[in-house]
């Protein structure tokens, strides 16, 4: 009781030193807990994103005999489900085709039943070439490929029983997103990894109902595509489905991924158990959240990693308000001794009282964080279930900053009441330099942090494809060792060098005499005799100012990469797409207001051998002006001589590195490709390698061809464009286009564009956090200065009193302040943008598997770094206004008669 | 002769809320010619600092007159006060009121340094105020190897360096062992008689007061035995 009274005591006696020692707990709990509420808002973000790219959210798979009907009313019932499809499929166990005399076959595969209407709803098996037409089949380009077929021809179906129908082609699909519903539907195979087929047709429910007439009842399929070398781990699935896909309500969706998944649990529970044996339900959308889960695990540990420097840098300010606070603390240890308390017990008394202050800042600390957390992002984290989710970790936080900052205060303040008892120990301790200096350990923690980022290949998070096949990525822990060893060795390295630099009088007090005149030499001589507050307040300031830049400089690069990928996705800034035929002139039509370039662009099917790829007809002449080429997309050639090559030959033809390794081709080699003409008859065309593509606007990742538009349209007589693509100028552009271009026409944007990368953690608008961490690094920055300042003045009130009575007028005591706040701000800011683009560089390079494509280099914000700049100066200058106040409060001659 | 100070009726009264007001200098009215040495001399708290801060412009009257070297102080600026007492106050104080961070001869050029006087030009008159105090052997020492006795040369040395038509003393030996505290006044009041300066000196001791020309009695803020 005697601690915790003489505590408390001791917090009200002295408010200022607790709430400056209450600040930087608070700073540093407010930046956790709103970062932590980050993590959880963004929970609700990729949920969202991943839900929202989902055709199907279930199939509801139906057993032998039901009755769709009813089935279908029973889901539609439901207050989860907003819509149901139907969707028939039967296994074949091959594909065959004779053309030009020679039989080619396949191995087993898939026939989909399905209505208009579920095209158009769920955007899925969309027609690349030909038509759809009832009791004929649109094939796959797999499919395609590996039996050498174009539409028009005939293709075969043996089914299981024995059974077969042959049925004419009438186009190419595109069964990109398909591969959930045509692969396995039973838990066991999913959890295996099973792969989806790649020979797909798909024709009307009506002639789908005819091919499972001639398939037996029990009839299995001839097996799943288990990926090789796994067990087999269930029987094969029933050759025959009848599927209903279900779409549920997402808004009654929690917000975070393993609710969401319990909630749809929940739901296909309560479906079954309705359904009483009539189907059971395949949770496609909770399948899709397994992998956004985890990645958001390694999210949230990758954005409090990203904190974390500020987070330290704000307990530092506990040190600091100690220090400020010193005098306070010897009077106030003098007074409890006088009273007869022991040194053990003095001790704890100022231990306990920085507890307390701490708990306190650190719960105030942490409302704020929340009160952040909800005007930023309020929306998300209201979709997250509030706040209320993440109680448990914001309780950690307040204990874990609380501990923290106790421990930082504490080892102050024993230093100051030792130097109370054994002020001539302390003496002869002065010029004895800190462990880590005596032993090095900032030189061989960078250095150990140097030989880790070298093992560990600088590279902490790559994108990989989970069994499911949806990308996701993996983060190496290791990979934060090296920025860790690095941050703590390059602290420590810093404040031995500033250390050394500001006990180097002349240079200084020369400096600062030519802008503050007889300040400024009082600030330098200052300056000098506290090097070691001096440079630690540089340090904390370069610090905080090199967080800020590296996490401006990481989202900058970031969001460019995500502009980027759109724009390879897209092609360009604005995507204008015909309903119906067009040819090139029609780049007269969209140049207008707010068009900066029009290019024409062809993306056709042709053939390469047997197998089916994409061909680029392009414009060289108006294609660099329209669309993103970097010089990395093409492999030992910048984008303008690619360019230049395609332009020189007109049959020049750019492969994809897939192609070129396929084929074994070289510049310079002839290729023969099948290009459809305009009714979709293939011809045969000569062309002539002029490069390697690696990435090209609207390509896919894998195989494509890019050529010149009018070779193509010359050779095939079909001068029909697949779309225009618009470089803007304005950001009504796009509005504008479609205006003038008529009904006809769909414009798209970059806005409606999802980048390839966005998935996972990688989807997370960073902005925010971005916001957060550099606002909270420029609170510490400006309040370490200040205190710095104040901790000044408090340890030279009778010196300031001195020179006051000797003559010094308030406009040289201000001078004073200013050239000491300018020595720490300049060196402060300098320190830390430099260092700032290291550790982002470094960043960047850990980072850099979710680059796609990777920067060519990175980023640098000036216009923020240089806003950062100036809030700092901004923040400098009201803490000079404050210490300059507090200097001309000073009573001269009560200070001057203090001992 | 234009007296160095002339006080008339000088009052100054403190008062916080809740607390009764005090007079600190109480209708104060002294007048010093140049090259006089004056001592006041009066028990703790009768406002003997109070009026020595009147005297330097570092604090102001509530009432009456201070008039320093034909200067009405109340009539100047803050920084037009600060500029007098660097160029024509010096100032010796109890707690030596030396600068850690500047090393001997740089405190003693402080007075000139403030002034605006570029750097190689203080060194001369900065030396010569060190010489005079016998510790021109110490110009590049730090301030915290100096004996407490040095530490006031220094302060004495720095009061002196700018030449000062005034200088003001508050208990200059207070903190000093005998022989240190006559060597200080011994310098004062050299100092005073050569350069023609009027040396008022503030203190507790009656040894020390009796070496002025004139003795003055201060005691709950007023003056005694004053002309």
């Amino acid at each position: 009781m005697f601690l915790l009274r003489h505590a408390w005591e001791l917090v009200c006696r002295e408010p200022r030193r607790s709430a400056a020692a209450a600040l930087g707990v608070a700073i540093g709990a407010g930046l956790l807990v709103s970062v932590v509420l980050f993590g959880t808002a963004s929970g609700a973000t990729v949920t969202r994103r991943a839900l929202a790219g989902l055709p199907v959210d279930a199939q509801a798979v139906l057993a032998p005999g039901a009755d769709p009907s009813s089935a279908t009313r029973l889901l539609s019932s439901d207050p989860a489900v907003i819509s149901t499809l139907p969707f028939d499929l039967v296994h074949f166990h091959d594909a065959a085709t004779v053309k030009a005399g020679a039989a080619t076959q396949t191995s087993d595969g898939v026939v989909v039943g399905i209505d208009d209407s579920y095209v158009a709803t769920t955007d899925l098996f969309k027609l690349s070439q030909g038509r759809r037409a009832v009791g004929e089949i649109e094939v796959s380009r797999d499919l395609a490929t590996n039996l050498g077929v174009t539409p028009g021809d005939s293709v075969t179906f043996n089914l299981p029983g024995g059974k077969s129908a042959n049925l004419r082609i009438s186009g190419i699909v595109d069964t990109t997103g398909a591969d959930l519903l045509l692969g396995p539907i039973d838990a066991a195979h999913r959890a295996a990894g099973a792969n989806p087929p790649t020979n797909v047709a798909v024709t009307d429910r009506a002639t789908l109902n005819r091919l499972a007439s001639l398939v037996p009842a029990e009839a299995a399929s001839a097996g799943v595509g288990a990926p090789s070398g796994t067990p087999v781990v269930a029987v094969p699935e029933r050759a025959v489905r009848h599927e209903i896909h279900v779409r549920y309500d997402h808004a009654q969706l929690p917000g975070n991924p393993a609710d969401a998944q319990k909630w749809l649990d929940g739901v296909r529970r309560r479906l079954e158990l309705k359904a009483a044996g009539t189907f059971t339900v395949a949770d496609d959308a909770s399948a899709s959240l397994e992998p956004i889960a985890g990645d958001l695990a390694w999210g949230q540990i990758l954005f409090i990693f990203l904190a974390l420097p500020g987070v330290v840098l704000a307990l530092t300010l506990s040190r600091f308000a100690a220090d400020a606070a010193a005098e306070a603390t010897r009077q106030h240890a003098a007074l409890l001794r006088a009273r007869g308390a022991l040194q053990r017990q003095v001790m704890s008394v100022f231990v306990a009282a920085a507890l307390i202050t701490a708990l306190m800042g650190a719960a105030i600390g942490a409302l704020v964080g929340v009160a952040i957390a909800y005007v930023g992002f309020g929306t998300e984290l209201r979709a997250a279930g509030s706040a209320s989710a993440a109680v448990p970790q914001i309780l950690v936080v307040i204990v874990g900053t609380a501990a923290l900052a106790t421990l930082a205060a504490a080892i102050p303040i024993r230093q100051q009441l030792s130097g109370e008892v054994a002020g001539e120990r302390q003496q002869l301790q002065r010029g004895r330099r800190p462990f880590w200096q005596r032993f090095y350990l900032d030189l061989l923690g960078v250095a150990a942090g140097v030989v880790v980022f070298l093992l560990a290949g600088g590279v902490g998070v790559q994108p990989v494809l989970n069994a499911e096949g949806n990308p996701t990525v993996t983060l190496a822990l290791t990979a934060f060792v090296a920025p860790l060893l690095l941050w703590t060795g390059g602290t420590l390295l810093l404040l031995r060098l500033v250390g050394y630099a500001t006990k180097q009088s002349a240079w200084l007090v020369g400096v600062l005499r030519v802008p503050f005149r007889a300040g400024g030499e009082l600030a330098g001589h200052s300056i000098v005799a506290r090097a070691g507050a001096a440079s630690r307040a540089i340090v904390l300031l370069g610090l905080a100012v090199s967080f800020a830049v590296s996490v401006l400089i990481f989202d900058a690069t970031y969001r460019q990469q995500q502009h980027v990928d759109a724009e390879l996705t897209l092609g360009a800034d604005l995507r204008a797409t015909p309903t119906s035929k067009v040819n090139a002139s029609v780049v007269s039509m969209a140049n207008g207001p707010g068009v900066g370039a029009v290019t024409p662009f062809v993306d056709r099917v042709v053939y390469v051998g047997s197998e089916a790829q994409d061909l680029l007809a392009i414009d060289p002449a108006t294609l660099p002006a329209t669309a993103p080429l970097a010089d990395s997309f093409f492999q030992g050639n910048s984008a303008q001589a690619a360019m230049r090559a395609l332009a020189s030959q007109p049959n020049s033809v750019l492969v994809s590195a897939e192609t070129a390794t396929d084929y074994s081709l070289v510049v310079g080699d002839r290729i023969n490709i099948r290009v459809p003409d305009a009714h979709g008859t293939l011809r045969q065309v000569e062309f002539r390698m002029a490069g390697v593509a690696l990435e090209f606007p609207t390509a896919p990742k894998d195989a494509f061809l890019v050529a010149n538009l009018s070779y193509v349209v010359q050779q095939t007589n079909d001068d029909a464009i697949s779309y225009l693509l618009v470089r803007q100028t304005t950001d009504q552009a796009g509005a504008e286009l479609q205006r003038r271009l008529g009904d006809g026409w769909s414009v798209n944007d970059l806005s409606t564009t999802n980048a390839r990368l966005a998935n996972g953690v990688t989807s997370v608008d960073l902005r925010m956090l971005v916001a957060i961490d550099a606002g909270f690094a420029i609170l510490t920055a400006s309040l370490g200065v200040a205190l710095f300042l104040l901790a000044g003045l408090s340890e030279r009130r009778r010196e300031l009193a001195t020179l006051r009575a000797i003559g010094a007028d308030g406009g040289q005591m201000r001078a004073a302040v200013a050239a000491e706040a300018s020595v720490v701000g300049v060196v402060g800011v300098v320190i830390g943008a430099a260092c700032g683009c290291l550790v982002g560089l470094a960043l960047l390079s850990i980072l850099a598997g979710i680059f796609d494509p990777p920067p060519n280099l990175p980023v640098i914000p000036a216009a923020s770094i240089g806003m950062l700049a100036a809030t700092v100066a901004i923040a400098l200058a009201v803490a000079v206004v404050v210490a300059a106040r507090a200097i001309d409060r000073i009573a001269i001659l009560a200070a001057l008669r203090e001992r | 002769m234009t007296p160095v100070v002339e006080c008339v009726a000088a009052t100054r009264r403190f008062e916080s809320p809740g607390t009764v007001p005090v007079m600190a200098v109480s209708g104060v009215n002294l007048s010093i010619s140049p090259g006089e040495f004056v001592s006041i001399q009066g028990p703790s708290g009768s406002g003997k600092t109070t009026l020595l801060g009147l005297l330097a412009g570092i604090d102001l009257a509530d009432a009456g007159a201070v008039n320093i070297l034909g200067f009405d102080l109340a009539d100047l600026t803050a920084a037009e006060r600060a500029g007098l007492r660097r160029s024509r106050i010096g100032i010796v104080f109890q707690s030596f009121g030396l600068v850690a961070s500047l090393n001997v001869i740089e405190n003693v050029a402080l007075p000139l340094t403030l002034a605006g006087v570029a750097a190689d030009q203080r060194r001369s008159p900065a030396a010569s105020a060190l010489e005079m105090v016998g510790l021109d052997d110490r110009a590049n020492g730090r301030i915290d190897e100096l004996s407490g006795g040095e530490r006031q040369r220094v302060a004495v040395a720095r009061a002196l360096v700018a030449e000062p038509s005034l200088l003001l003393a508050d208990e200059p030996a207070g903190s000093l062992d005998d022989d240190n505290a006559s060597v200080v006044l011994d310098l004062l009041a050299d100092a005073s008689r050569r350069g023609g300066a009027a040396l008022v000196l503030v203190t507790h001791d009656p040894h020390s007061a009796a070496r002025a020309d004139r003795r003055l009695q201060m005691r709950d803020g007023r003056l005694t035995n004053g002309h």
